[in-house]
């Protein structure tokens, strides 16, 4: 019997794999596994029993932070050829996104980014995932084995308390390019949850100067939603830290309400907002992609009416 | 010195695709093809390197339908030259043949130090070619790299993580794939569009890269690609901002989107 191989940094998000692996793994007659890297603790372990693991893998000496993804590609790719893994599953985290296409190359195999489901079929694994900027989706069957595939995070539910998996150490000779860590910056993040929030007042290039930011963020207080925003205000311009960004390349949210203020609406940035029940855009151009992709299409300047919607709305709920 | 090899995709204008009606497959044809956006800030980044430490910028490109006014492009903004594999061949090309296929072109190039790469790219946006091309040439690759320095045993490169930036250095010759977080690209003026009818395109067939049949032979095929629909109301509300505004709190407070 081969196996379904699952590797992911954070033990969460392996238990998340682990829970998808699982579902699979009676249709390509597969046991699943999990890959530990790095020095193992109870948390761990308890997040692999919550993802149903009955065998971990662990190799000690390589860390992922530490030594770089080429390695840890080196380490998934030994231990699945060692296993004869049918397929290799990485949850889709940023360093999960550089491990699993360098590990397919290394098996010279076929790589699915960022699936949302997977199936298995009589021809071999289908992935279904976003392309095109993430409006459309693309299905994808795999000619060749073993299919290395990472899955988004979020969309699967580990049940809690599995019991406690075997673990096999494994040993294995490192041999790939390293990089050499010189620091980490801590990012002053607000550890907002994004995704579950039900009001998210969102920002973009609209804005002339950090400071305006103060314009939503005190419309955002009244109304006690989150403040979001698109890439470049992030990335860029940095007036908000990394994850606050929404779209493609960063959170996926589902609020009640999401008003975007000052945002053009390119299909990067309108993916991450698909699920939201209500949309609200303002914007002084009418023609902006996001007009057409709203709810409410508000043809006006935010440094106009955002300040005096915030007096309204102070009045009407009596803040 | 450093020589550049910088990686350009020629893609579809993501923006600019409409699904079709009935089918709601993506309707590639009718829209114009520009290059992927990340690749114009991998070849800012490269040229600023050339700037400050000298050397040569590649441009290599490969794909099914290759347009040569796009390649004049990245030689207007400053490569040097560029080489390019344009193969029918190539249209079912997945994420293994198409790092194989480039891999034996920057081969073929000659000397190179670093290869810089997007990130991801605008219609597959799989973070895949520059992880594997590192991998082929079994040297270290940096991905979400904001910012670059040179030094004498290296690069040191900004990275940004989830939790924050990871400041790491690598060893050359190195794989760098970048976001547009790292440099705003420079336009092209007149006088260097012109020099660029005057650079090297060098066309190399696919048969030249010595590439075996498995090499060439997709791992993964697209079976299909649909739009996913969203239905908005598309209520388009004008009017000075007082009565903007005013309308706007109505709605929140009647949709019961905000609570008193
Ligand atoms: C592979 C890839 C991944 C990407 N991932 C993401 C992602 O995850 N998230 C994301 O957001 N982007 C992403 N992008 C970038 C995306 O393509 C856009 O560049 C970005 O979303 C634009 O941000 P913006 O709307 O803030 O800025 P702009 O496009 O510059 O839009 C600013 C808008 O503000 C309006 N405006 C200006 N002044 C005012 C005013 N006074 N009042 C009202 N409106 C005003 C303008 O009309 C305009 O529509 C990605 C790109 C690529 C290629
Ligand atoms: N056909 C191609 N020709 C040249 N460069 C490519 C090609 N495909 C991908 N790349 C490079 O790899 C990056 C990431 O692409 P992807 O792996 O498809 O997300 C792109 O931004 C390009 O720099």
């Amino acid at each position: 019997m081969s196996t379904i191989l699952v590797y992911s940094e954070n033990p969460h998000a392996a238990a998340e794999m682990l829970v998808a692996a699982r579902q699979l793994a009676p249709s390509l007659n597969a046991s699943t596994a999990a890959l530990h890297l790095g020095s193992m603790s109870e948390q761990d372990l308890k997040a692999y029993a919550a993802g149903g693991a009955e065998l971990v893998y662990h190799v000690d000496g390589v860390d992922a932070e530490k030594h770089g993804p080429a390695c840890v590609a080196e380490a998934l790719a030994n231990v699945a050829r060692n296993v004869d893994a049918v397929m290799v599953l990485v949850a889709a985290t940023r360093l999960g996104r550089e491990v699993a296409p360098r590990t397919a190359q290394r098996l010279k195999t076929g790589y699915a980014a960022e699936c949302v489901q997977l199936e298995a079929s009589s021809d071999g694994l289908v992935a279904y995932r976003g392309v095109l900027g993430g409006t459309y989706q693309a299905k994808l069957l795999f000619k060749r084995k073993p299919y290395v595939v990472s899955l988004q995070t979020g969309r699967y539910q580990p049940e809690g308390s599995g019991s406690q998996p075997r673990v096999e150490k494994v040993s294995i000779e490192i041999t790939a390019p390293q990089l050499e860590l010189v620091e980490i910056a801590r990012a002053e993040s607000a550890g907002v949850d994004l995704e579950k929030a039900e009001l998210i007042v969102s920002v973009g290039r609209g804005f002339k100067k950090r400071e305006d930011l103060s314009m939503a963020e005190e419309l955002a207080k009244v109304i006690g939603a989150e403040l979001g925003c698109s890439r470049p205000i992030a990335g860029d311009l940095k007036w908000l830290p990394e994850d606050r960004h929404i779209g493609l390349s960063g959170k996926r949210v589902k609020p009640k309400l999401y008003l975007a203020l000052g945002i053009s609406g390119q299909v990067q940035h309108l993916v991450g907002i698909r699920d939201s029940k209500v949309v609200i855009a303002v914007n002084t151009d009418s023609n902006a992609p996001i007009m057409s992709e709203a709810d409410y299409a508000v043809v006006g300047d935010i440094y106009k009416v955002v300040p005096l919607l915030t007096e309204n709305l102070k009045k009407l709920l009596g803040r | 010195m450093v020589d550049i090899i910088v990686c350009l995709k020629q893609t579809v204008d993501v923006n600019q695709v409409r699904p079709h009606p009935e089918t709601l497959e993506p309707q590639l044809g009718q829209a114009p093809r520009k290059i992927s956006d990340f690749d114009l800030n991998a070849l800012e980044e490269a040229l600023r390197i050339k700037e400050k430490h000298g050397g040569r910028v590649v441009a290599v490109c490969v794909g099914h339908d290759i347009q040569q006014l796009l390649i004049r492009e990245a030689l207007a903004m400053g490569a040097d030259e560029a080489y390019v594999v344009s193969d029918p061949r190539l249209e079912k090309a997945d994420g293994l043949v198409t790092a194989e296929v480039l891999a034996a072109l920057i081969r073929k190039v000659g000397r190179w130090d670093l290869i810089l790469c997007g990130e991801a790219s605008l219609d597959e946006s799989a973070y895949q070619t520059g992880p594997r091309l590192a991998e082929i040439f079994n040297i270290p690759h940096i991905t979400y790299a904001v910012r670059v320095e040179l030094e004498d045993s290296g690069v040191k490169v900004w990275k940004a993580m989830e939790g924050g930036i990871h400041v790491v250095k690598a060893s050359l010759p190195a794989v760098l794939a970048v976001g547009l977080e790292i440099n705003t690209p420079r336009l092209p003026s007149l006088l260097m569009i012109r020099a660029a009818s005057k650079k090297p395109i060098h066309e190399v067939k696919l048969s030249e890269l010595g590439l075996s049949e498995e090499q060439l032979t997709p791992a993964v095929e697209t079976l299909q690609v649909k739009a996913l629909k969203v239905e908005r109301r598309r209520i388009t509300l004008e009017g000075e901002p007082e009565e903007l505004a005013q309308k706007l709190a109505e709605i929140l407070v009647q949709e019961g989107l905000v609570k008193k």
